[in-house]
């Protein structure tokens, strides 16, 4: 039996600092995020929000490592009632500098035995860093429905 | 039939018809799978390999070819310990998704203790991440790796 866990790799071209903001900063992660703000001061063991545009909180959880430009993990889940009763679960990103690129590692793991959220996660980050990559080596993020990070595979 | 799969989706700002050419095109896939040329007239049951250096890396048969929309063929490696797996499977299915492509590669029958599951499971990264960059911004990814990496997209 494999473990419940989602793991996602993908090679940027940018710098590990760059990326570190994309993923950390909320001006930043609105623009590939489906418009979702990220708000936390950053300590271990605070708190971890997303905040959509409107101002509501659609996931929470805590920050667990913050090492810049290397590691961030933090958990989260979200907050809808599809969800109900399942923990947060941890993401953890690494970014290793990888010739003039950079490599970013994803893995999302800690999900309830049978629950839904992995599911949904699996579904979201391919769409959420399809669109980080982009942004960082285009300018511009993707214009991904967000029907398709919900919707069927 | 071992049920292990990888499965990697990426969203891609291009056509189905132009990722359709850079799946399929020798040309093309020369400039983001590491030097690898792709050649088969893409017929079912036709065969296809891949070719670096002058030397074929991978072969296999297609199993479904709908343009633009899904891809499939069986995968053999043909270096070294390569030859003593499973032949394995992998189908690209391209969904156009608003102005962008969903692209979902599986992978499938793979042995879990084998070869092949580590290989490619470091390879399609590298390819999928060049293949987007080299659609969306017109170049390649500069992978420059270490060795063992190397080998990872050579397989993959």
């Amino acid at each position: 039996m494999r473990k419940p866990e989602f793991i996602y790799v993908t090679y940027i071209e940018t710098t590990p600092e760059k990326l570190w903001e994309a993923l950390t900063d909320g001006d930043f992660t609105e623009r590939y995020w489906f418009g979702v703000r990220l708000r936390s001061d950053w300590k271990a063991g605070s708190s971890f929000e997303m905040v959509r545009s409107d101002g509501s909180v659609s996931d929470a959880g805590k920050v667990v490592e913050y090492d810049p430009p290397r590691r961030l993990a933090y958990t989260f889940v979200n907050l809808s009632a599809t969800y109900k009763g399942e923990p947060p679960a941890l993401a953890t990103f690494v970014i290793e500098p990888y010739g003039k690129l950079v490599k970013l590692t994803l893995t999302h793991e800690g999900f309830a035995e049978g629950g839904k959220f992995l599911d949904g996660v699996s579904k979201g980050w391919p769409a959420i860093l399809s669109g980080l990559k982009s942004l960082l080596e285009t300018g511009r993020p993707l214009d991904v429905p967000y029907a398709a990070m919900k919707g069927e595979s | 039939m071992s049920k292990l799969e990888f499965v990697h989706t990426t969203y891609i700002e291009t056509s189905a018809e132009k990722l359709w050419q850079a799946l399929t095109d020798g040309d093309f896939t020369e400039r983001y799978w590491f030097g690898h040329r792709v050649a088969s007239d893409w017929e079912p049951g036709s065969p296809y390999q891949f070719v670096h250096g002058g030397t074929e890396t991978i072969e296999g048969n297609v199993l479904m070819a709908d343009p633009f929309r899904r891809l499939v063929y069986t995968w053999n490696g043909c270096g070294g310990d390569a030859q003593r797996e499973p032949t394995s499977r992998v189908t690209f299915h391209l969904e156009p998704c608003g102005n962008i492509i969903k692209l979902t590669v599986t992978h499938d029958h793979l042995d879990e203790a084998g070869k092949t599951f580590r290989d490619i499971s470091g390879g399609w990264p590298m390819v999928l991440s060049s293949l987007k960059s080299l659609l969306e911004t017109g170049h390649a990814l500069n992978i420059d790796p270490p060795s063992a990496a190397i080998r990872e997209a050579a397989c993959a």
